[in-house]
Parts: structure tokens; C-alpha cells; sequence
């Protein structure tokens, strides 16, 4: 007999439809897959022997041939297990053909004959979208959030027999949850002082500009950093979906939900790996940490010390807002559009970047300095020092402007570009940049200056540019023009790697 | 009494040795001739009891000393030093500087490009930090030039930062001699950032070293060559130092020699200036300007002001008050911001201004005031 049972599996951040077709026939007692299977489905045979076994169901004891379809793609991963199982009992005839009409089974067996949940559910729900799903307990709310039809969280194989062989009714589940409000993170309100590096928070917020801290141990370089999100406006459903896609395929504990609806935040370790930093991997291709912060934020702590070429491999992302990782058969793009935040201090000996503080000559920081690839020095519209917040500060009991507060502005701020011309601030071109961001005559005396000081590169002026942009967005009132005070403040907001440190010795 | 050729080229070599050290070079010239001396290093005579005690202590020494002697003879040493223009003088030749000869650690030999005649006139030393503050920088070059301008031989020791804009400040003025002492042998410029330096004193006033030709600038030969520098000096100022450096080192020196130290006083929650500031308190006199260190040579301060015409636009108004805090201290946008009450914009072009006009410098997010003196920097 033959069944043929609807079932997904990853690949990347993107589930792939497969057919699960299975034949028992006459012939030597065997289980064979064919259809590329890589080591982990081909040990599905084992499991789902057991898990059928465990559920009172018989095993049958002739040839069973199973095929994965399209057969020349590898498969990999244990999703398919519960598939496998439903083939085998439907083509041995245990439960009847026409009830799995309509439905796609996904998930992982058990010995025990218990469901398991796997990575992944969510992306695959969204590649069967005209079937109804059964997946595991663990599993129901994202593929609530995903799904278009029905979706049936199953938590034993017995169950589900007794469903299939019509002999009970689907298993009462609550449902989707009702949407949770997020525990609020770190708050802005925890900062006291760092009066510019809140303000280039909040700048790169307003603007998603990628921002470079630069400061000497303990000034509150990683604390800033970790609350870039929680002023950042929430996900649009869009990308709320793209990202619990990314997270789900990742295997990533995803909110109660189901849904993730805050923009991420991801502070991978120096000691990471190029692979766990874009991801890949031999077959299943995880996504890596650049595609975990799409839509959100990638905080890189001690920059300098990240080995360089994992840095390197960020600089696509960077550019195309997408991974694409191949292997030898396969390739795939990941999506990983996200904000990158750095931090590092200014030199070898942490001392700071103030005069005569610091003991490193000049070789050494520029050494220090050059770990950094200049290409990915440059992608930072924002490199702000931060210096150790002063004793009065500590000891002072006021407490810093709230991220609530913040965030009022950077949304409004967001809503102004948004408006004028449908996109960020650091996306526009140099075109969209003469229309969105004319410079007024004191503005642009100040960029000429330094401009023929051989200090700003013509990449660097666009980028001033777009900082300036965002600066004007968050004041109080609507302005057309780019004045003085503004473009100073944005250019101040690039310098705080040493000149004489840089190759060329320009902001660039 | 003048040394033969023959006796400082074997000392020249001797110097050359692998580890040598001043103390070393001493207790083997002690009592004997050159040759001698050259003998009981290279291994060719017994060794005396202080050698072979010196022997058991640094295992490795005596096997050094026998492969340097191989490579390292009388003949090809001042083969080498003829090569690069070095002159050797020992302490019995006639213009070994006079202030080295009562010195409790004189040098054994002296290599020399140049003329020494340069120390016949009145020596200060300027010493100081090799990352300094920009103003520590003009400052030294300010003192370089003026005290040069009165005559002044300025002694240092050519590294980065005060001790090269000192010397930069000197050799800005017609006819100024100025001296180095390096802890290198002198066929190799070191820093090489200042090898402009290197060759212009050599060319106009003198370049010296206790160390022969191939010896590279290890880490305790500064120290060493610090000595030296306080001991050619009349009186030392340290411009600038944290709490702890080599120009401390020098102004230690030069104390036990009796010879008196200025320092540049500083802000004292600077960290710029935590060495100065130290300095004065155990009893460093205080130089705010090169006049005192002239009085203090007894040279005629009272000259005419040479009152340079400053062709940049004074400040007004707020950013006159920004460019006061910048004199203060250096500055950041975030800084002058609390300190003058203004929005970060506005000090962010205050100070933009005040760069586009030429009074201040910024570095890294800095901002500091800029003098005439800055070209030397």
C-alpha cells in the first residue's frame, strides 16, 4: 500500500513543502529512505519504529520503502519523523487514507511515541499554508501566528491515531494566546550622565545609524548599548513575522505569543566563529547570529578583538541586508537587515581617549586600531566616545530621562522620515540626500572646511549628512535645512577615533 | 693626555659587546689598559675573581662575550664607526665634556656625531612624555625656541613627544646648537619618526650615545642614557609627565646630581600632569615660562618681547569663553557642553568654530588651544 503524507522541512530560514511518501509492500522486512536523506532522517527509521510500537500501534514486517520528495534535495533534521510515522501507518493500512486529507504533519517522535517539538515551525507552517497543520504542543503558537487554516497541537502518537482512525476528537488546546506585553528591559533611566552617548543613542534609533562607542573600561560602553532596543519603535508585522520566522528556524525560544515583536538584540561573543556569526553549517544551514538580529540589534562588545575575518564576513549583511551562505549543493540567502553597534576602547591601555591620559604611542594604537578593518570602520555613521561617568554623577541620586521618554521622540522621528521619504534616515542616497537634507550656507562652510582639510572622504560627507538628517528629526519643530549647529554636532559624533590613529588619518 | 686610535677603537668595541652595561664596561677598564681590558672580556686572559663571580651570575655572559669578541674586533668597529661619521672619545681626550668627568657614573666612552663643542655654551635639559598633551607639546617647543633664542644650548633625548618638539623648537632658531643623547648607537635613527631630527642635529649641534654603532634601543638603556642627559645639563625642566616615566627618571638624576629641576605646573586633576605636580611638591621649583629658567641661569631675561602679529580672528562671546576652558583643559564636546550650560549642538559648533579659526585642535573628540608654537608639534 502506499501513502503519501504533506510535511516540511528548514533550509536556511525558508521551509521547503516535501512529500513523504511511503510503500509497504511485499519483500524482505526493511525500512529504507531514499531521497537524500542525510544521517539524522535516516535515523528517523529507528525512533518512528519505537514511537509506533509505543503507541499500540503494530509495526509492519515487510519492505518499506520511503521517499522524500523532491528527491534531489538533501533533507536533514528530525522534522520529518512524525510524517514518516503517519505514512507507515496509513500505508500499513492502521489508519484510514482519507483522513489525512487535507493535513501536513510536522514534527519529532519519541520513543515513547511523544511529539517533540523542532526549529523551525514557523517557516515551515508558512510553506503550507493550504493544509492543515498538526505539530507539536511546543510548537502550536508560532504556527498559530503563521498559519492560514487550522493547526492541531498533538502531544502523543497514540492521540493521534486515535484522531486519524476517527475514534476521538482532536485533542482541546487553548488556542492562541492573547499577545503578552514584553517584561520591559534594561531602562534608559539607568544611565546617569553620558549626556552624548544617550544622545547618539538615540540618533542611532531615530535614524538606525550603525554606532561605534569608543571608551575606556567601566564607561558604561555595553550598558548604553543594551538599551538601544528598548528604545527602538516595535516591529511592523511584517517584520515581526520575518523575525520569528529567522528565530524559529534558529530554534530560538520564542516569546509566549508565538510572535516576536520587539526588535531583537544579539551580543555574540570575540571568541565567535564566522559560521555562528552569518551561520551556515554542513547541511541544515542555521542562521547566525547577523540573521538572529534582523530586524534589531547586533552588539559586538571589544570590536578590536573579534577575530577579522569574522568581522569581514558582516560586511555583505551589511550591504545587502541578507546573508547568503552555500555549500557545496546548496545555497540559500538568510535574511539579516540589522543595526550593528560596537564597542572598543580607545586604546590598548583603556585609558581614554583624553590628552595625555594614555600611555600606548601612537604605533600601538594605531595598531590597536587597524584590527578594525577600515571597511568596517566606515559602515559606522556614529563613533561617539564615552568617557567614565564623573563621581557627582555616581553619587548624585538623578536619575537619567527614561527610555519611554526616548522613545516618544525617536518614533516621532521615525514618523517625520517615514513621512517625507519612506525609509530611515541612513538608507537615503546621496541623491535623495540633496532633496531630504539641503544643507543651509552655515552648514555647508563647516562640511567644505572639512572637506578641504582632506579630513572627510566624499563617502564620509554622505554619511555626515544622513546623521544630520536624523539630529534635525528629533528636534522639537519641523526643519527643511541642515544648519550648522547640526551638521557640527554630527560631525563631533564621528570623531572619536584618534586621527593620527586611522590609516589615512581621515574621518572618512 | 689624548687616546690613541687604537685604544678608543678597542673600547668602541668593547662597548659593543653583547649585554654590556656601564657598570661592566667600568669594572673591566678598571686599572688596565685598553687591550687588557679588550683581553679579559673576549675570554684570550683568565678571568679576574670579580669577572668570574659577574660570570657565575649571568650564566650566559662569558659565552656571549666570546662570540661578540669574534665578530666584534678594534679594527672593524672603527671601520664602522668611520662609516657613519661617528666620532669616539674617551675620558681622557681633551673635549670629553667637562660636566662627565667628576660624574659618579661616567660613561667609559663616548660616541659622538657632530661637534661637542655645541655644550660649551649654557644647557638646559628639556624633558618629558612621549604621548603629551598638545600643549604640553607647544610648551616644550615654546621653551626650545625662546631659551635657544637666548643663546641656550637645549639638551634632550630626541623621543617622541616633548623631547622632540623641544628640539624642533630649537632648530627653528639661526644658529642653535642643540644636543641629543640617545641610548642607541648612532647609525640608526631611532625613532624613526624623528630621523629629520636625527640628521639635523647631527648637522648642527651633536648627537651622543654611550653606545657604539649596532646597538639597538633596548628598554634599560633609556634609563641609563637618561643619566647622562641630566649630567650635560645646567638645570632640567620636565614639561610634562604622568606619575610615573622616564623624564622622572631624568629629574631624579639630575637632583642627586645637584643640579636644580623646574617643572611646568599642571592642572591637578590632570592625569598630564600628576608627574609634574609631584616633582614640585618635593621641592621642584616651578617654571611657567622660559624667563625663569634664564634667571635661573643668570642670563638677562629682560629683553624685548618679540610680540609675533596673530592674524587669527579673536574669539568673542561664548566661544571666547569656550577656548578659556579649552586652556584650562582639554576639552569635549560633551565637557564644554556641562561647563558652559549650551545644548550639544551649540558647543559642538562652538568648538567647530574655534577649529575653523585656528585656535584649537581637535584629536580623538578633544579639543585643545593651539599657539604659534603648534607648527613645531
Amino acid at each position: 500500500m502506499f501513502a503519501s503524507v504533506p510535511a516540511a522541512m528548514l533550509f536556511g530560514a525558508r521551509g521547503h513543502p516535501v512529500a513523504v511518501e511511503v510503500h509497504v509492500g511485499k519483500g524482505m522486512p526493511g525500512f529504507h529512505v531514499v531521497g537524500l536523506p542525510d544521517e539524522s532522517v535516516r535515523e528517523a527509521r529507528d525512533r518512528v519504529r519505537a514511537a509506533v510500537m509505543s503507541s499500540g500501534a503494530t509495526w509492519p514486517d515487510t519492505k518499506i520503502t520511503v521517499n522524500l520528495a523532491p528527491s534531489q534535495e538533501r533533507k536533514s533534521g528530525s522534522g520529518l519523523d512524525l510524517a514518516i510515522a503517519v505514512g507507515v501507518l496509513a500505508a500499513s493500512e492502521q489508519v484510514p487514507l482519507d483522513s489525512l486529507a487535507t493535513l501536513a504533519f510536522l514534527g519529532e517522535v519519541g520513543l515513547d511515541g511523544s511529539i517533540r517539538s523542532i526549529p523551525g515551525v514557523a517557516p515551515m507552517a508558512g510553506v503550507l499554508r493550504e493544509l492543515d497543520l498538526v505539530v507539536p504542543v511546543g510548537n502550536a503558537s508560532e504556527a498559530w501566528v503563521v498559519a492560514s487554516r487550522r493547526v492541531h497541537p498533538v502531544g502523543h502518537l497514540r492521540d493521534l491515531i486515535a484522531v486519524l482512525g476517527h475514534d476521538a476528537p482532536w485533542p482541546e488546546h487553548d488556542g492562541p494566546p492573547a499577545p503578552v506585553i514584553d517584561p520591559p528591559g534594561p531602562d534608559l533611566a539607568d544611565v546617569v550622565g553620558q549626556p552624548m552617548a544617550r544622545t547618539a543613542l538615540e540618533i542611532a534609533a531615530a535614524g538606525r545609524h550603525h554606532l561605534l562607542f569608543v571608551g575606556p573600561p567601566g564607561s558604561g560602553k555595553t550598558m548604553l548599548a543594551a538599551r538601544l532596543v528598548s528604545i527602538l519603535p516595535e516591529l511592523s508585522p511584517d517584520a515581526s513575522l520575518e523575525v520569528t520566522m529567522v528565530h524559529s528556524a534558529a530554534g530560538l525560544a520564542l516569546p509566549p505569543s508565538g510572535l516576536v515583536v520587539r526588535p531583537p538584540y544579539r551580543a555574540p561573543h570575540h571568541t565567535s566563529s564566522e559560521v555562528s556569526m552569518v551561520g551556515g553549517g554542513s547541511h541544515s544551514l542555521r542562521p547566525g547570529e547577523a540573521s538572529l538580529a534582523h530586524h534589531g540589534v547586533l552588539f559586538l562588545d571589544e570590536l578590536p578583538e573579534f577575530a577579522s575575518r569574522v568581522m569581514d564576513t558582516l560586511r555583505q549583511p551589511l550591504e545587502d541586508g541578507a546573508v547568503r551562505v552555500s555549500r557545496a549543493a546548496l545555497h540559500t540567502t538568510i535574511p539579516a537587515r540589522f543595526q550593528l553597534v560596537a564597542a572598543m576602547n580607545p586604546c590598548p591601555c583603556g585609558e581614554g581617549n583624553a590628552p595625555g591620559e594614555c600611555e600606548c604611542g601612537d604605533a600601538r594604537v594605531r595598531k590597536y586600531i587597524g584590527r578594525v578593518s577600515g571597511p568596517l570602520l566606515d559602515r559606522f555613521d556614529l563613533r561617539v566616545g564615552v568617557e567614565r561617568p564623573t563621581v557627582d554623577h555616581l553619587l548624585g541620586s538623578e536619575r537619567g530621562e527614561s527610555s519611554v521618554a526616548v522613545a516618544l521622540r525617536v518614533a516621532a522621528a521615525r514618523a517625520r522620515a517615514d513621512q517625507r521619504q519612506g525609509c530611515v534616515n541612513a538608507d537615503l542616497s546621496s541623491i535623495e540626500l540633496d532633496r531630504h537634507a539641503p544643507l543651509d550656507a552655515g552648514a555647508l562652510a563647516v562640511l567644505r572646511f572639512e572637506l578641504e582639510k582632506g579630513r572627510l572622504s566624499a563617502r564620509g560627507y554622505h554619511r555626515i549628512r544622513r546623521v544630520a538628517r536624523t539630529i534635525a528629526d528629533l528636534g522639537p519643530a519641523v526643519v527643511d535645512s541642515i544648519d550648522e549647529a547640526t551638521v557640527s554636532l554630527a560631525l563631533e559624533m564621528r570623531s572619536s577615533v584618534r586621527r593620527h590613529a586611522t590609516a589615512d588619518g581621515r574621518v572618512a | 693626555m689624548t687616546s690613541t686610535a687604537h685604544e678608543r677603537a678597542t673600547i668602541a668595541a668593547l662597548a659593543g659587546f653583547a649585554d654590556m652595561t656601564t657598570a661592566r664596561l667600568r669594572s673591566l677598564r678598571s686599572g688596565r689598559t685598553a687591550d687588557e681590558a679588550y683581553a679579559l672580556a673576549a675570554g684570550m686572559v683568565e678571568p679576574t675573581a670579580a669577572l668570574s663571580h659577574e660570570f657565575r651570575r649571568s650564566p650566559r655572559l662569558q659565552d656571549r662575550w666570546r662570540r661578540s669578541a669574534a665578530s666584534i674586533t678594534p679594527s672593524s668597529m672603527a671601520a664602522r664607526c668611520g662609516d657613519s661619521g661617528i666620532e669616539v672619545v674617551l675620558p681622557d681626550d681633551p673635549h670629553f665634556p667637562t660636566p662627565l668627568h667628576g660624574d659618579p657614573r661616567r660613561p667609559e666612552v663616548l660616541f659622538v656625531r657632530g661637534s661637542l663643542d655645541s655644550l660649551d655654551a649654557r644647557r638646559v635639559g628639556i624633558v618629558g612624555t612621549r604621548n603629551p598633551t598638545r600643549r604640553g607639546a607647544q610648551t616644550a617647543a615654546r621653551f626650545g625656541h625662546e631659551l635657544a633664542a637666548a643663546g641656550v644650548c637645549i639638551v634632550s633625548g630626541l623621543a617622541l613627544g616633548v623631547d622632540g618638539a623641544a628640539h624642533r623648537g630649537a632648530l627653528a632658531v639661526e644658529g642653535a646648537r642643540p644636543v641629543a643623547v640617545v641610548a642607541n648607537g648612532l647609525d640608526q635613527p631611532y625613532p624613526r619618526r624623528h630621523a629629520d631630527l636625527w640628521a639635523e642635529i647631527a648637522e648642527r649641534g651633536a648627537l651622543l650615545s654611550e653606545w657604539p654603532p649596532g646597538v639597538i634601543p633596548e628598554p634599560y638603556r633609556f634609563p641609563q642614557r637618561n643619566r647622562i642627559l641630566a649630567a650635560l645639563s645646567e638645570l632640567v625642566v620636565v614639561i610634562e609627565s604622568r606619575e610615573r616615566g622616564g623624564s622622572l627618571i631624568t629629574a631624579h638624576e639630575a637632583a642627586e646630581r645637584g643640579i636644580d629641576v623646574f617643572a611646568v605646573p599642571g592642572s591637578i586633576d590632570q592625569r598630564s600632569s600628576a608627574g609634574t605636580n609631584a616633582l614640585l611638591e618635593v621641592g621642584a621649583a616651578p617654571a611657567s615660562s622660559s624667563d625663569t629658567l634664564l634667571v635661573a641661569l643668570g642670563l638677562d631675561h629682560r629683553r624685548a618681547r618679540r610680540t609675533a602679529f596673530d592674524s587669527r580672528p579673536r574669539p568673542h562671546g561664548v566661544e571666547a569663553d569656550a577656548l578659556e576652558r579649552c586652556t584650562i583643559r582639554p576639552q569635549s564636546v560633551e565637557s564644554l557642553s556641562m561647563e558652559l550650560s549650551l545644548d550639544l549642538a551649540g558647543a559642538a559648533m562652538t568648538l567647530a568654530r574655534l577649529e575653523r579659526s585656528g585656535w584649537v585642535a581637535e584629536s580623538g573628540g578633544w579639543f585643545e588651544p593651539v599657539d604659534e608654537y603648534a607648527r613645531f608639534v
